[in-house]
């Protein structure tokens, strides 16, 4: 209409006035200009030019601009239109950078595919503060678990430092599905032969050499081990099952109870004539602090509560999340909802969990007792299962998800709207599996199905999947916002 | 004026009868040659399928991940895998040309293996004990056949979990379990008047209840237990026989009206309903207490009907699914409700495409997830698939 014999009786563009302002200290502004009066025809590009004119800045920065913590996706006058808003209003503003791709940075070739991958930094050992020595840039390491039943630990240069032991030397029996990094010098995976194995990882960098040593093999599950959790300072390991069970389990042999004969294979009969074991392994074998049984399907993925180790969390296909209280090792809360779910993260400073589902979509799950609806916002854009989450670990508000369609994908929770369904978020960014871009998407991400993700504040977001590699992509300031501290 | 529409009963949107499958999930390629049949295992992790390769093959049901495989025939197909009900053993059974096969799959923690490998040796021990004692139990029931002798098969398969294995006199097509895993039905139908036969895995046992099978609309087809009542179904190419297995009386004569039955199955929660398949593309829900023929009829299909299933807790998931040479795999709601004035509600909901026609065959095989609307299907293209 607008575009077309524009009649001098039009009403002049009405305005409105903005306040701006943003958390992010390198792109404010000298001096605060007040509110300003802006034509209600502006959207972001001309929002993002006026802020850039403001900073006097050399090279212009792409900015996005979120009002009452929602994205403006439109002009403004769509904006107060769409919610009422008076254009009297004074509008306050925020504005943060633009994202920035993520862009591909290498690619770990395996003989198999991977299910799993961990990472060690200056920023993850950070967090795990029993770090000895710090990990300067350059030295940071990946562990990968593969269905070829080994760990692996790479460097930057993509070579293999260490190779975990196979199953005649004391390794997993059968595919790895969950590697976790304890410390930089103790790593624990998990597995479809329904163990945990605890290792030592050792780096001789005058020698260049570097071992995984078995250091505990732990017995309790009856089913695939799909999903880890390590707490450094206590020591404890989080499992979760398709024994439709939670693991609580010791890193270290002391604390442990013993292992249950009945499951051990080389102890049963049948195992022992047909597994034909050799040399004995001389890997101690301990048993489950407690094995948590609540849920009635498998159990795919499990946590801390950020803030207290003494809490868990978990999903399961029953399609419930459950919170547990790991000092009484009872289920303390169960929330319902409509779809079997394969993954689970936290936005810990939002108070909510994201939990992937088997129906392509993510949840948010607001896990304390007072919340009165179970889903706070839907995030759609996923075309198979969601079975991986990770956490932006330098936004409060960034998540990644891996999926069977092939891709990972980034999201920013601010980047939401409202439909018949509630709050419904979509995707920042799609990351394909670069070991086949630019073919056709194959049905059912057939071949690139991707398994695993992890976001790590140095190394980036690295992920795992079907095409046998290990994927990296750059991190850093994809969702614009720096962490609230 | 009255608007003829206004009068027809009022059938509920699709969108308002979700959740059901719509979209490939997983696609599963190992096998060279048809799949002729999948079954999901009672823990809802496991995908089994067998093929015109002759191979068993156990895949992670949401990766697609291969995890077992076992060749139990080099020229033989593998016509038909059913894992035994129940999630305190894991127990195989499988049909190889004329061959049944039992398998304790090495899938299982060191309890649940050494119980599957229990339940199906148990067998091995009863015959033994009764040669030896010269008493048989045998003596009351109405066959003159000698024991069918069940062994061991080869070292090969005996070390990848193939525990007992015995012949039959024809090609095995149909494989159906008692729900409490003892009592398993073969179907071989060239067998004549041992077509049908009924085997006790306890006792290692089997039996051939129905002699005389002749005449009753072609040859015998499949065959399936009642899910509460000792009531036993046998579909021959034309009609569907149910039977009173304590009392060994005919019960009802039903017609499906079908020229040539593919397979049908029975009602989990309510085996008053049937879903039968045919041959010449229709698909009939017969209601037995309103009658003997078809409550309904329904022709989506351009090509044979192949397989049709129920969802393993239609209770709850009132979901039913068939699988037909057109490639396609149709899913539909089937809700049976308790009220006696009403009856069955059906309606069409998701046409599956993505398996292709090989040779004029399709879909070969369909079953359900046991608790999640997730179907899988067997395809003549050498793949198998995974709806979500
Ligand atoms: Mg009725």
């Amino acid at each position: 209409m607008a575009g077309n014999a524009a009649s001098p009786e039009d009403k002049p563009a009405s305005q409105v006035r903005i306040s701006l302002s943003t958390k992010q200290p390198d792109v404010s502004l000298a001096q605060n200009p007040g509110p300003i009066l802006v034509n209600t025809n502006f959207r972001r590009y001309a929002l993002s030019t006026l802020v850039n004119t403001l900073r006097e800045a050399e090279k212009p920065t792409p900015f996005e601009f979120l009002i009452n913590g929602t994205f403006l996706r439109t002009s403004l006058e769509e904006y107060l239109n769409a919610t009422g808003i008076s254009a009297e209003t004074l509008l306050a503003v925020e504005y943060v950078k633009a994202i920035i791709p993520p862009l591909y940075v290498a690619s770990y070739e395996h003989d198999d595919w991977v299910s799993s991958i961990d990472v060690i930094s200056a920023s993850s050992a950070e967090s795990n503060s029993t770090s000895a020595t710090p990990i300067t840039p350059g030295q940071e390491r990946i562990l990968s678990g593969s269905y070829d039943g080994l760990l692996r630990m790479w460097n930057m240069s993509s070579q293999v430092l260490a190779t975990s032991p196979s199953s005649s030397g004391g390794g997993h029996t059968a595919p790895v599905k969950a590697v976790k990094v304890a410390d930089p010098s103790l790593v624990v995976s998990s597995s479809l032969d329904r163990t945990i194995r605890v290792w030592r990882y050792t780096e001789d960098s005058a020698e260049y050499s570097a071992s995984l040593q078995p250091k505990i093999e732990l017995y309790g599950h009856k089913a695939s081990i799909d999903s880890l959790a390590v707490h450094r300072p206590s020591n404890r390991i989080l499992s979760a099952s398709a024994d439709h069970s939670v693991g609580l389990w010791s890193t270290r042999k002391s604390d442990a109870p013993q292992a249950p004969p009945s499951l051990i294979p080389s102890l049963s009969s049948q195992g022992a004539k047909r597994r034909k074991v050799g040399p004995a392994t001389s890997t101690p074998q301990r048993g489950a602090l407690a094995l948590m049984k609540s849920h009635n399907a498998p159990v795919s993925d499990t946590m801390f509560a950020p803030n207290d180790s003494t809490v868990a969390y978990s999903t399961s296909w029953d399609h419930t999340l459950k919170t547990w209280d790991l000092t009484s090792s009872t289920c303390v809360d169960t929330r319902s909802t409509s779809h079997p779910l394969f993954s689970l993260t936290a936005l810990s400073s939002l108070n909510l969990l994201a939990a992937g589902t088997s129906a392509r979509h993510i949840t948010l799950i607001d896990p304390r007792a007072s919340a009165t609806t179970v889903s706070a916002m839907t995030l759609r854009g996923h075309m198979n299962a969601v079975v991986s989450l990770a956490t932006d670990p330098q936004s409060s508000y960034g998540l990644v998800s891996a999926s069977h369609d092939g891709t990972c994908r980034v999201w920013d929770v601010r980047s939401s709207r409202s439909d018949k369904e509630g709050r419904v978020g979509d995707s920042t960014y799609v990351i394909e599996r670069e070991s086949t871009k630019g073919q056709a998407r194959k049905a059912a991400g057939e071949g690139t199905k991707v398994f695993g993700v992890c976001w790590d504040a140095d190394v980036g977001i690295v992920s795992a999947g079907e095409d046998k590699r290990v994927q990296i992509n750059q991190g850093k300031g994809i969702v614009g916002d720096q962490k609230a501290q | 004026n009255i608007d003829p529409e206004s009068l027809l009963p009022k059938l509920p949107s699709p969108e308002d009868l979700r959740p059901f499958p719509t979209t490939t999930a997983t696609i599963f390629r190992g096998h060279e040659g048809r799949v002729r049949s999948l079954a999901v295992s009672p823990s809802g992790t496991w995908l089994v399928s067998g093929g015109d390769d002759g191979t068993v093959q156990i895949w992670e049901l949401v990766t697609g991940r291969q995890i077992w495989s076992a060749k139990l025939s080099k020229d033989e197909a593998v016509n038909v895998v059913r894992w035994r009900p129940g999630t305190d053993a894991t127990v195989l059974s499988a049909a190889a040309g004329e061959h049944l096969y039992l398998i304790a799959p090495p899938i299982s923690d060191p309890e649940t293996e050494a119980h599957s490998r229990t339940i199906i040796d148990a067998g091995f021990g009863y015959a033994a004990t009764k040669t030896s004692n010269g008493s048989s139990a045998t003596t009351t029931k109405p066959t003159k056949d000698p024991p069918t002798p069940w062994t061991r098969p080869t070292p090969r398969l005996l070390e990848a979990g193939v525990l007992a294995t015995f012949p039959l006199l024809r090609t095995i097509k149909s494989l159906s379990w008692h729900r409490r895993g003892d009592y398993l039905a073969t179907v071989s139908p060239a067998a004549q008047s041992r077509a049908v036969a009924i085997h006790t895995l306890s006792k290692h046992l089997t039996q051939h209840p129905f002699r005389r099978l002749r005449g009753t609309g072609g040859l015998p087809q499949s065959a399936h237990f009642h899910p509460t009542k000792p009531i036993f179904f046998v579909a021959t190419q034309r009609t569907i026989r149910s039977y009173d297995l304590a009392k060994q009386e005919l019960l009802q004569i039903i017609q499906p009206g079908s020229r040539w039955i593919a397979g049908f199955d029975v009602h989990p929660a309510a085996g008053n309903n049937l879903i039968v398949g045919g041959y010449d593309r229709r698909l009939l829900w017969h209601d037995l207490e309103l009658s003997t023929r078809p409550y309904k009829t329904l022709r989506y299909h351009n090509k044979a009907i192949r397989a049709v299933r129920f969802h393993r807790a239609s209770g709850q998931v009132p979901l039913f699914v068939d699988a037909s040479d057109d490639g396609t795999v149709q899913v539909f709601h089937g809700k049976v409700v308790d009220d006696a004035m009403e009856n069955a509600s059906i309606v069409p909901l998701k046409v599956l495409r993505g398996h292709g026609v090989r040779d004029g065959l399709g879909v070969l095989d369909v079953d359900w997830h046991p608790r999640e609307p997730w179907c899988v299907s067997a395809g003549a293209d050498g793949t198998c698939r995974l709806w979500m």
